[in-house]
């Protein structure tokens, strides 16, 4: 009798301990604001982690709706990873406030910046909301220069190793894998661009210095008078009049911006208008952090050839 | 090409992170801080002086967390007291960062967790004049009572619900309750229920109950149930929106003699028109809590013009009628604006 009573106590203490270990072994849950913070944490975390976004690819990252289910899955979640800088402050905080996880606070190891050690654009000398939505940091939509693809990746990698330092090898070959495929796109994309080095074009909104400089395109104006203030019609006569007298043949936008008053312009001056992927998943064939730039590059070359002809 | 690149970036990255912490450290000494200027004009169909306007509200907000274990939210409003201006505390409370069973507490001067717009600040509701049930059950301010509030996020995976319970001394001013001369409080609860149907549509159903001490000494119950059904596009959710509201009360207040049972609900439609435009119809009927016979119907639009995230006009139009009253109208004007941080909408 105490034999098998002591024969169900092993049992039960050997499947406590393999239900344990199993358990060690559970994926890492990670939550990131961005898709493009989604698909390179997939990449560098391989089948260790399952990673979400609460932002889609193709909404405006600066007015996410924080829903409630938004904070149930931040709830359960080992790793939270943002873009940082004041992309996400209307939304992200509260959503972190709510999720009642001490482990994704910032500050916490599960608490992952992108933004740091990214060399900012368009950091302001004075910071006046005179000036529209403006970033008090620095622009914040640096992820669409390739190049500080790198540094997410690492800042990415530094928060996954903190997290299971025991599959460090795991992450750092994914992550030079990662980087090694990076620099080689990088410099497929550069080639492609390199013909149109300097070429002045017209955006919807100042969300493009990063692209802008990484592929030497030079932004001239803005289809809205200020960040964030809707485009007005004395701004596209004067849009239009530099479109002209430069000779600009595009304009660039996003997909969650109504074309409406980029159409006009367009049509008025004989130039089109191009809708590029701010981020995975902005277009159904943007799958990954390269498509991203794979579908831009092409789309301005194709525009920009189009146009020289 | 290939390591130089890497090497650069490896160097920037080595340099950079010290500015970057330099610029971040004013926010963590300071709270967040916020002005809110509230100013409203209008017109009634009643009485001598019938077209007036006032700096209704200067709203002062310090939010920010305390330490790694809970926040702070403080809110001083400087209103109209009789014409004489006045300071009041609106809000001040600790919430709890990381107790553990996902639970969350609160203590201090809060708005009660009732309703679904019972917890939001008057200037960020989509219309000028408060819902009538609200006004008659809780005051035109809304229930706000000092105490204390759990809440738990419940560990339900197949959708967001939340269940908070509050126990607080007993409002001053409130049809509903009074502060009672012996060890009686004032408890509510709220059940929220939430559903995402698809990426751009959502449903949320409340259910709350309370019970407390009022003037008679005696317990007033209410109970109420509300529900909000959303549409907002995602790709182009700065552009267009839709949102259905329902919210309904039934109160019993034991006065000795009697127990009157009253009622009351508004149903409104918010629909965004263009990026900066919104327009909202409402109507709302609604008893007052301890007299049967008032029964009070009415009306009323209001169009917002958001001119940025941090300002907005709206202009209002509402009439209002019942068996013991004459049939009135009224047209607003109200203003709002932001200055300092802008804390998030809650959806």
């Amino acid at each position: 009798m105490t034999m098998i009573r002591f024969k169900c106590l092993l049992i039960t203490a050997v499947t406590c301990f393999v239900a344990t270990s199993a358990f060690a072994q559970k994926k890492l849950s990670v939550v990131t604001t961005l898709t493009d913070l989604q698909q390179i944490t997939q990449q560098i975390g391989g089948d260790k982690v399952e990673v979400i976004s609460i932002a889609t690819g193709y909404q405006n990252p600066h007015f996410v709706d924080p829903k409630p289910s938004h904070i149930l899955k931040l709830a359960k979640a080992d790793l939270f990873i943002t873009s940082g800088l004041d992309l996400t402050t209307g939304w992200a905080p509260s959503l972190l406030a709510s999720s009642r996880n001490s482990k994704i606070q910032s500050g916490s190891a599960g608490y992952v910046d992108t933004s740091v050690g990214v060399p900012l654009l368009n950091v302001p000398s004075s910071v006046s909301r005179e000036q529209g939505d403006i970033h008090v940091f620095g622009n914040p939509h640096y992820w669409l220069d390739p190049f500080v693809g790198h540094i997410i990746a690492q800042n990415i990698y530094n928060g996954l190793i903190k997290l299971q330092p025991a599959n460090k090898a795991y992450f750092a070959a994914n992550l030079k894998a990662f980087n090694e495929a990076l620099d080689a796109k990088i410099a497929g994309w550069k080639l492609k661009m390199k013909p149109f080095n300097g070429t002045k074009i017209v955006a919807f909104h100042d969300q493009w210095p990063y692209f802008e400089t990484a592929f030497g395109l030079d932004i001239v104006a803005f289809l809205e008078p200020k960040p964030g203030i809707p485009p007005s019609p004395s701004q596209l006569a004067k849009v239009m009049n530099t479109m002209s007298s430069q000779s600009v043949s595009v304009i660039i936008m996003s997909p969650y911006e109504k074309a409406d008053a980029a159409n006009l312009v367009a049509g008025k001056v004989g130039g089109s208008v191009l809708h590029l992927a701010t981020s995975v998943g902005a277009f159904r064939e943007v799958k990954t952090y390269f498509d991203v730039f794979d579908y831009n590059v092409n789309l301005i070359v194709a525009a920009l050839q189009k146009a020289s002809h | 090409m290939i390591n130089r690149f890497s090497f650069l970036w490896l160097a920037v990255f080595l340099l950079i992170p010290t500015s970057t912490k330099a610029q971040v450290t004013p926010k963590v000494t300071n709270p967040d801080i916020a002005l809110i200027g509230d100013f409203r004009a209008w017109y009634t169909s009643e009485g001598p002086r019938n077209l007036d306007m006032e700096m209704s509200e200067v709203e002062t907000s310090f939010r920010s967390v305390i330490d790694p274990f809970a926040r702070a939210d403080i809110f001083i409003g400087m209103g109209h007291d009789d014409g004489e201006f006045e300071f009041e505390l609106e809000e001040a409370y600790l919430t709890t960062l990381n107790l553990p069973y996902q639970l969350q507490a609160k203590v201090g001067k809060f708005r009660s967790n009732v309703g679904k717009i019972n917890r939001l600040h008057p200037h960020a509701l989509p219309f000028i004049d408060v819902p009538a049930v609200y006004a008659n059950f809780f005051g035109d301010e809304g229930l706000n009572d000092q105490g204390a509030s759990v809440n738990w996020l419940v560990p339900n995976s197949r959708f967001y619900q939340e269940l908070s319970f509050e126990v607080t001394r007993g409002p001053g001013e409130s049809e509903s309750f009074a502060r009672a001369e012996g060890n009686r409080m004032l408890y509510t609860s709220h059940l929220k229920n939430f559903w995402d149907l698809s990426d751009n549509a959502s449903l949320e159903l409340g259910i709350s109950g309370l019970t407390g001490p009022n003037s008679e000494g005696r317990n007033t119950t209410i109970g109420g149930v509300d529900i909000t059904y959303k549409w907002k596009p995602l790709q182009f959710n700065t552009y267009k929106s839709l949102t259905l509201q329902l919210e309904a009360f039934q109160s019993q207040k034991d006065l000795g003699a009697s127990t009157i049972k009253a009622n009351g609900f508004y149903a409104l439609i918010n629909y965004q028109l263009a990026r900066r435009w919104f327009l909202t119809g409402r109507f709302d009927q609604a008893d007052l809590p301890d007299n049967p016979d008032w029964n009070e119907k009415a009306v009323s639009t209001t169009l917002g013009w958001y001119l940025s995230e941090y300002q907005k006009i709206e202009l209002g139009g509402r009439t209002s009628w019942g068996p013991d009253m004459d049939q009135s109208y009224q047209a607003l004007v109200g203003m709002v604006f932001v200055i300092g941080t802008h804390g998030a909408h809650e959806y």
